[in-house]
């Protein structure tokens, strides 16, 4: 789960970790604030200077002005539920400073650059500072980084920075917590400029997690809105290879779904409900091979489908693995055909697609 | 890795009175598998399918020796259920739990470190050795003895081509899936390592999908360190690429971890690769 810089912000500031003065505003506020203020649209996506996101602001009179504008100005696809509004910082340097997930190594590591800014992404790899971190590393970690930024007067303080933000990242679940720029003031304080987050939804269970809801949602995925075929399989990856396939076979496949292992009734007709508002499509190819999750449910779910949904484009099923024998039975009470391999379903719907 | 940790002569199964615990118990029995006990802690005194439960493993070592576990234990007490396995040095340890937490994981890859313990998964359909052993979820009556090894970072794919190559009559000696997340115990490469030594396979079947850079390392493997044909196909040709990367991550991920740079790196370790599921069962045949 991706934050908005706002939450993202709210977490570092809880753990310590300094933060510009700030206020939020939502549409039809009248907020009172200190000018200059850096008004920064809340969207879950980067680039947004360059788009337009952030306007300073440095009197009342075009405050109002500027919000309007802001909340109606649309970023990649996404418009603002929420406005940042923070103290403009007096910037003697801009450093980079991330904690990121090394998955092959199963490390936390931290990075850092000399240079922060937008333009951090130029940056070639070999140039940042890399080093694993963990518990009992954050003292060494700090002198390093000291070393690295030049900086032995800020020695303490940096350990102490980095301590904070190892201590946000275990505590808070992060995969990624990234600060571009750590702004250095002219009165020399260390402040996180912006900030990036993305939180392990696995591990909501000990979370009392409460953010603006993103909308992303990694098991249905759009490829192309004016497919022809539709794809729901089990597991990421029979999903993705249902898609290939159907794309192999000489089909455009409108997207991704993967119904996962606990797959009921009412998730399965939801999903059924989207694809039919894809305007093209023919065929819906249905691939599930049954391991933890149990035929005989998906067959209820499809049953449930066709009952509940007018107008749905022609099934191609093709189900294996636990309880087949169930979910054949019960298909077949309702005269719906299970086909024996995912390249008959194909087949089939290459037919219907064609004619 | 070596073939005796895949003996499993004494099996338990952790979080044996779940709903998942009980329906895979019966089907590993059936499936030929000596599960010996399972734990719940708590529900000591209990039995699942004649399978006796106990709190702990402890309990169970008492009266039992136990080479393998396969942990059904829910995803917030995975991470307590494996250090339990570790710490009673069981060899082989399966974790069938989807949704452990990444922190958690870099905790048990840590204890896993110089501990006796193999890890496959979490998040994993576990192992079958067809007409030997079924250690997870893997469905039994799709396989076929022979001597063919699987491995699979994604589970249904796993069965899919199992089941393809069933059909055709190609038997498999090992069927394993690694697990699809992040960070897991046994890779691809360890699995490479198993099926080139042992003597019993005579081909090799990798199947990939997008994301990290874990194809690539194994094509490296396979160009210096695997003699045996080797069969490849990486799920996600059309998925939208790097979506979910964030600003470092894209930073930290220099290759290119898309379906199709990984197949060439396989096709160039030397690897036969499709582009398709159907496309890799075609291409295989037995070669014995």
């Amino acid at each position: 789960m991706k934050l908005l810089e706002y939450e993202a912000k709210n977490l570092l500031s809880l753990s310590g970790i300094v933060t510009p003065r700030s206020s939020i505003i939502h549409r039809n506020d009248s907020p009172q604030l200190t000018f200059p203020v850096v008004l920064k649209s809340q969207v879950p996506t980067g680039g947004r200077g360059k788009a337009g996101g952030i306007r300073i602001v440095n009197d009342k009179d075009s405050l109002q002005q500027t919000i309007n504008e802001l909340f109606e100005l649309s970023i990649k696809g996404y418009r603002p539920q929420t406005l940042l509004a923070e103290e403009k910082l007096a910037i003697a340097h801009e450093y980079y400073l991330s904690l990121v997930i090394d998955k092959p190594a199963a490390e936390i590591c931290l990075m850092a650059h000399n240079n922060g800014g937008v333009e951090v992404e130029e940056n070639v790899a070999i140039s940042f500072l890399n080093i694993a971190i963990s518990s009992e590393s954050v003292e060494v970690a700090g002198q390093q980084l000291a070393d690295y930024y030049n900086l032995p007067s800020q020695t303490f303080v940096l350990q102490d920075l980095v301590e904070n933000l190892y201590k946000c990242f275990v505590a808070n679940d992060a995969t990624l917590l990234e600060i571009n720029p750590l702004v250095f003031t002219d009165d020399g304080k260390f402040v996180a400029g912006d900030c990036k987050m993305e939180l392990d939804d696995s591990a909501a269970f000990r979370h009392d997690w409460n953010f603006e809801d993103k909308a992303a949602e990694a098991n249905f995925v759009t490829l192309d809105p004016g497919g022809t075929v539709a794809t729901i399989a089990n597991g990421a990856g029979l999903a993705m290879a249902t898609v290939d396939a159907v794309s192999d076979y000489g089909m455009v496949p409108a997207n991704f779904l993967d119904i996962g292992g606990g797959s009921n009734t009412e998730t399965l007709v939801a999903a059924f409900r989207r694809i039919t508002e894809y305007p093209n499509i023919q065929a819906i190819v249905i691939n599930v091979f049954a391991g933890i999750s149990r035929c005989d449910e998906v067959a209820r779910a499809i049953i449930a489908a066709k009952k509940q949904i007018e107008n749905l484009p022609p099934l191609f099923i093709r189900l294996a693995g636990t309880n087949f024998e169930a979910a054949a039975d019960l298909l077949s009470q309702e005269n719906i055909p299970i086909l024996a391999t995912l390249e008959e379903c194909l087949a089939a719907a290459k037919q219907e697609v064609s004619s | 890795m070596k073939s005796t940790l895949f003996s499993a002569q004494n099996v338990i199964v952790q979080g044996i009175t779940g709903g998942h615990g009980r329906f895979q118990t019966k089907a590993m029995l059936a499936a030929g598998t000596n599960v010996v006990a399972g734990t719940t802690p708590g529900k000591a005194g209990q039995v699942v399918e004649d399978v006796p439960v106990y709190d702990s493993i402890a309990d169970i070592q008492k009266e039992h020796t136990v080479d393998t576990t396969v942990i059904f234990v829910p995803a917030p007490f995975a991470k307590s259920a494996i250090f339990e396995a570790i710490t009673a040095h069981i060899p082989l340890i399966v974790c069938i739990t989807e949704g452990v937490p990444i922190h958690d994981m870099i905790q048990i890859k840590k204890r896993l470190a110089g501990s006796g313990s193999s890890l496959i998964g979490p998040n994993s359909p576990g192992v079958i050795i067809p007409g030997v052993n079924k250690l997870g979820i893997i469905p039994a009556n799709m396989s076929l003895p022979g001597r063919t090894a699987i491995v699979s970072r994604s589970g249904t794919l796993t069965y899919e081509t199992m089941a393809g190559l069933s059909a055709k009559g190609i038997g498999q000696r090992y069927v394993i899936g690694t697990g699809g997340d992040r960070i897991r115990g046994t890779g691809f490469i360890d699995c490479l390592e198993l099926f080139e030594n042992d003597p019993e396979v005579d081909q090799i079947v990798l199947i990939g999908e997008i994301g990290g850079t874990d194809e690539q390392l194994a094509a490296d493997y396979i160009a210096t360190s695997v003699t045996k044909p080797v069969f490849a196909y990486v799920a996600g040709h059309h998925a939208p690429v790097g979506v979910q990367l964030g600003h470092a991550g894209a930073i930290l991920g220099s290759a290119d971890e898309s379906a199709a740079s990984k197949t060439e790196a396989l096709a160039k370790a030397g690897a036969h690769v499709a582009t398709s599921i159907t496309g890799l069962i075609e291409l295989i045949v037995d070669n014995k």
